[in-house]
């Protein structure tokens, strides 16, 4: 497998799909490239200041997951309906470091250039 | 991977995901992609749909809008729900289960999002 695209449209913790995701991302990351694209409700895991009582910190997951080489990138569309908006390059200040806001087109891209396509979705 | 297989199962309107659904399967036209209508998806189905009220746009004028997207929609669900006297959008096929299914297993992609 050369390349493995996730797919993510759940909030950060109204399901554990952020987590899955993270540790099936942790793992290819061994053996192939990893794009990760956060769609609709998914464009709120890598937001910024997130202090979860019961749970680990999902922005961070997927801060470490770009500082390993992931692709995460996060739908226009569906991040400015929620207020996050980039200020330049797909940079969006509300969010941690990595995660960049890109065009629906790019998750086109994505799933024409990989092996394998996991969507994680209710 | 070369086509790709969308699968709605919820309503229309009433939340984002049919949207989101659709946006998805019309930036994948350079691939051969298939939009399946399954359970209560297959109220996309319909002809005569007007969200003017909802304030939302109407979803089968994307369908109109991509006619790159072939769109399936599950025949036993739709009997299920007593909608198959109901006009449909012309470009949807009705799909019985054995081609429905064996259109899911012939995509290199299958996606519920």
């Amino acid at each position: 497998m050369k390349t493995l695209t996730i797919i993510l449209t759940d909030g950060p913790y109204i399901s554990e799909y952020a987590e899955i995701a993270y540790k099936i991302a942790i793992e290819a990351l061994k053996i192939s490239q990893v794009n990760i694209f956060l769609y609709l409700d998914a464009v709120n895991i890598p937001k910024l200041g997130q202090k979860p009582s019961l749970f680990g910190n999902a922005g961070l997951l997927f801060q470490d997951l770009a500082e390993r080489g992931a692709v995460v990138r996060a739908c226009v569309r569906c991040a400015a309906a929620r207020g996050y908006l980039a200020v330049e390059d797909g940079v969006c200040p509300d969010y941690h470091q990595g995660i960049k806001i890109t065009s629906l087109y790019d998750l086109a891209e994505m799933l024409k250039e990989s092996d394998k396509v996991i969507a994680l979705s209710r | 991977m070369r086509s790709v297989f969308y699968l709605l199962d919820a309503a229309p309107y009433g939340s984002e995901k049919a949207y989101g659904v659709l946006n998805a399967a019309a930036v994948s036209i350079k691939m051969d992609v298939t939009l399946g209508l399954y359970a209560d998806g297959v109220y996309l189905a319909l002809a005569g749909q007007d969200s003017r009220a909802l304030g939302v746009p109407n979803l089968a004028d994307i369908i109109y809008a991509y006619p790159e997207i072939r769109v399936l929609a599950h025949e036993p669900s739709m009997a299920e729900r007593g909608l198959l006297r109901q006009g449909l959008i012309e470009r949807v096929e009705l799909a019985d289960e054995e081609v429905f299914m064996e259109q899911i297993r012939e995509a290199e992609g299958f996606m519920i999002l």
